[in-house]
């Protein structure tokens, strides 16, 4: 719709490959017996922010949306957030 | 007087989002899947926050190997809708038609590789319930022995509830999302979509990256963590 | 790219040729969804009430026979005295109803699907057929509630929030297939209001006419608007949180069983995250649709429209913030308890904000006291009662001493039936012309108002002093307990009351039916209002107008020095007006 002449796209193949690559360090990581558990979920979490991010912004091309959009798909997140806090505290304090 | 009606130009309306209908309606339903999968993971989170006694190491039971190829496999479904998207803004049907069969495919074999993971782990003795007695699982657990590495869980009843919840629901989602696609790729074959129009391809699209992006984050959590 | 945006099927605004199945029953016309809606969750309306009647017979006249209690299965009333276990599935089913399946869709799936398009200038909803399938979603799930009462064990009876451990298990409720049913029914209906949900924020938010700019939206569209907003993000959260619960019943989890670390507070806190919200879900479109009345009826614009919408929107954020102020006799972490306790104080704010303003409207207004008025300031009246009990019991302490008593349950009463069922009576009686182009009778609504009033509030407004005498909620029978005893005489007369509450409601019934006969023909404009719902024959064709509307004014210029009449329509162009696009850049 919006592009009608041939458009140039996102890298999307680069996107594959920095995926499949992040996935791979994933593995590594998940496996690596010298760190304490904490700071590989800490790295974990993380990448899988970072992969989800690369789908969301490119694949889903969120950054290329009106800022109203985006602000609509983030929307439910901090909701998401708030529930698992509140509800962690009922194990810790 | 009724041609009049006929030729009534599309309705005009202020601006809004600034994208159409489909695009926004479908933006909009995934919002109300990240609560979905907020009810879902959410719980596991706090479950396995307090019950860490109840779980197991990453791969002691899980088939690690078999779902890393799986999450790579699904990875390549993306980008065949991507792929398959790109063409349609191109108004090239070939190539459309070929990726979104290359999607519908893979999606499909994802689906077959779950479903045969899960047969695995039931065969294990793993179920939602936690172990199945008599089962291999369940002996070892009982017995105390090392199995994988380290001794079992004395109960994976959570573990086993909340690992086939997440992932079965996420299944039951790109089950609905290939038979969506199945549809969009009917339509293609008929010429539906063209360089101006391909609205169908870029709305499953979205639903489909979604489903992948739910993957990303349950791979992590459930396997590797 | 905007023409676009609005893209709808409207090949068959002139002849409708549709077939009596397409256009009544698979009908995508969003007024004839609304109009099915309606029949359903009234009739669901009926049920919840008559649920409610063998509730209060048991109340008012313990263990004794209920008259054509005979008539009821051996399972449960023997003898036309009921069972213990049948009066736990009434009180469980008569929530369930009243709030999933006729509160809800009353005020959702018929008021945001009939208003949205009309009061917004658009021909439809944005995806019609999406429509007509979160209608035809809707039914199987209550097929599928009814059937508890007739499967083995009966229905559901944990209550209506099915608390874990008493739900998870069988053992524990002795009621296994009925709350099976109670689960899978409640999902079905979730996916038919996050459909709905997401036609209607579409629809909003893309389908607006020309000169229909956010701030000139009718304050009923913006509460359904936020209120569907609320609805798909809250939705999904009971969806998920039934399913777990489904499978701690039915494949031996145990997400809600302690034994093996299962938690039983995550399902108080899914379901009360799920809760809060849905109870502005219940409440926000009443007060959008009495606002709307009362500026009819008091013939003035609605006073402080502005921060009327920044109050709904307020109450749309705090209401996720709250949900722990059902649970502070739970067993939660206390710190939690403070902060919802202060939360919940905050939510008090906009409700006021909103209270003040109608009476701000009211002021000095040249009132038509009209049947959908009366019902529309029984609402204000009866929303402040309940609002006020709410406020004190969001202070813990006050909560720890009248936690689930009456107490508990005449407040609910006040903001459930007093303040969301007397919005709806006065919303149906306002929009019955225009939805079957025939006026109801007044003369017969103000009798059904009048006697209503009374009656609710004779039922109702005991309830609070049997809850602080310590009468618990959702006990069978009160006589067995010594220092309840005295309280019996009161429960009578609350029973006679209820009693004669449901049977005034027959008026009401007999004027909806009989109107749709020989109710007075509508004009299109019957009430003299400004929206654009108005400015279309009454009923309206399908497509809505020939030709989309233009929006040149403010919702609610009545008694506009600009015109001659006393009330100014949305889409009336009038010379020396402010031009439309002026406010186009707010």
């Amino acid at each position: 719709m919006e592009q009608t002449e041939h458009a140039k796209h996102p890298p999307y193949v680069g996107i594959f490959a920095a995926l499949a690559v992040l996935t791979a360090l994933e593995l590594g990581v998940a496996f690596f017996e010298n760190w304490p558990k904490r700071v590989i979920i800490l790295v974990l979490v993380f990448l899988a922010i970072w992969k989800a991010l690369l789908v969301a912004l490119y694949y889903m091309h969120l950054r290329f949306e009106p800022n109203r959009l985006r602000i609509l798909a983030l929307a439910p997140l901090p909701l998401a957030v708030i529930l698992v806090i509140a509800v962690i505290t009922e194990y810790v304090w | 007087m009724a041609h009049a009606a006929v030729m009534r130009p599309p309705a005009p309306a202020e601006p809004g989002a600034g994208v159409y209908n489909a695009k926004l309606g479908m933006w909009v339903f995934l919002g109300s899947e990240v609560m979905f999968f907020t009810a879902l993971i959410g719980s596991y989170i706090i479950l396995r926050f307090g019950n860490e006694q109840y779980w197991a190491q990453p791969a002691q039971i899980l088939n690690v190997p078999i779902t890393a190829f799986n999450t790579f496999w699904l990875i390549c479904s993306s980008v065949t809708m991507v792929k398959a998207f790109a063409a349609a803004q191109d108004g090239n049907q070939k190539a459309l038609r070929g990726w979104l069969v290359a999607t519908v495919v893979i999606g499909a074999m994802f689906v077959g590789i779950q479903a045969y993971e899960y047969a695995q782990l039931i065969h294990l003795g793993f179920l939602p319930s936690g172990y199945r007695a008599g089962s291999e699982l369940a002996e070892a657990a009982a017995a105390g022995t090392p199995y994988h590495g380290s001794a079992l869980p004395a109960s994976v009843s959570l573990y086993g509830a909340t690992f086939y919840t997440m992932t079965g629901f996420h299944g039951f989602h790109v089950t609905m999302g290939v038979i969506c696609m199945a549809f969009v790729t009917w339509k293609a074959f008929r010429g539906s979509y063209t360089a101006t129009d391909h609205r169908g391809v870029e709305v499953i699209g979205l639903y489909w990256h979604f489903v992948d992006l739910v993957w990303i984050i349950l791979f992590t959590i459930v396997y590797l963590i | 790219m905007a023409t676009m945006a609005a893209t709808i099927d409207h090949a068959h605004a002139h002849v409708d040729d549709r077939s009596f199945l397409r256009k009544y029953i698979f009908s995508t016309d969003h007024k004839i969804i609304g109009i099915q809606f309606l029949m359903l969750s009234l009739l669901f309306l009926l049920i919840g009430g008559l649920l409610a009647m063998m509730m209060r017979w048991e109340l008012g006249f313990p263990t004794q026979p209920m008259p054509g209690g005979t008539l009821l299965p051996e399972t449960m009333a023997p003898g036309g005295i009921l069972l213990p276990e049948f009066y736990n599935s009434l009180v469980t089913m008569h929530g369930t109803f009243m709030v999933f399946f006729a509160i809800m869709p009353l005020l959702v799936g018929v008021f945001a699907n009939y208003l949205i398009p009309l009061k917004l200038g658009a021909p439809d909803m944005a995806f019609p057929r999406l429509n007509m399938a979160s209608f035809w979603i809707a039914v199987p799930a209550g097929v599928l509630m009814l059937a508890g009462f007739f499967v083995e064990g009966g229905a559901a009876g944990a209550g209506w929030t099915s608390y874990a451990p008493l739900s998870a298990n069988a053992e524990y409720s002795g009621v296994s297939l009925g709350q099976e049913l109670w689960c899978l029914s409640l999902v079905v209906l979730g996916l038919s209001s996050i459909l709905g949900a997401t036609n209607y924020i579409t629809t909003v938010i893309n389908m607006r006419a020309p000169g229909m700019t956010w701030f000139r939206m009718p304050l009923s569209i913006w509460s359904l608007f936020i209120t569907a907003i609320l609805t798909l993000l809250a939705i999904p959260i009971l969806s998920g949180a039934a399913i777990m619960l489904l499978f701690d019943q039915t494949i031996g989890t145990t997400f809600f069983l302690p034994a093996e670390g299962g938690q039983p507070l995550l399902w108080q806190h899914l379901f009360w995250f799920f809760g809060h919200p849905e109870v502005y879900i219940l409440i926000l479109p009443a007060m959008g649709m009495v606002s709307d009345i009362i500026a009819n009826g008091a013939r003035k614009p609605i006073f402080g429209y502005h921060s009327m919408v920044y109050a709904i929107i307020g109450i749309g954020f705090l209401g996720w913030i709250v949900w722990g102020h059902h649970m502070f006799q739970s067993g939660m972490n206390p710190t939690l308890g403070t902060t919802f306790m202060i939360s919940t104080m905050l939510i008090a704010v906009p409700s006021a904000i909103k209270t003040f303003n109608w009476l701000g409207t009211l002021w000095r207004g040249n009132i038509r006291l009209h049947v959908p008025m009366l019902h529309a300031c029984a609402f204000v009246a009866m929303f402040v009662i309940g609002g006020l009990s709410g406020v004190y019991m969001a202070s813990t302490p006050v909560d720890i001493y009248i936690h689930d008593t009456y107490f508990i349950v005449a407040h609910l009463h006040y903001v459930l039936f007093g303040g969301s069922l007397f919005a709806l009576f006065g919303a149906i009686t306002f929009w019955y012309p225009k939805m079957f182009g025939r006026m109801m009778n007044p003369l017969l609504g103000k009798a059904h108002f009048w006697l209503t009033f009374l009656f609710y509030n004779l039922t109702f407004f005991p309830m609070h002093e049997l809850g602080l005498q310590g009468h618990m909620r959702r006990i069978y029978d009160p006589t067995q307990y010594a220092f309840l005893q005295h309280l019996q005489p009161l429960n009578e007369f609350i029973t006679l009351s209820a009693f004669l509450l449901f049977a005034v409601q027959l008026i009401f019934a007999v004027n909806f039916i009989m109107s749709w006969w020989n109710g007075k023909k509508a004009s299109p404009n019957p009430w003299e209002d400004t929206g654009l719902e108005w400015s279309t024959p009454s009923p309206p064709p399908h497509g809505n107008w020939p030709e989309t509307p233009t929006v040149h004014h403010a919702p609610y210029e009545f008694s506009s020095p600009l015109v001659q009449e006393d009330y100014l329509m949305q889409n009336r162009k009038v010379e020396g007006a402010p031009a439309a696009a002026a406010s186009r850049t707010e």
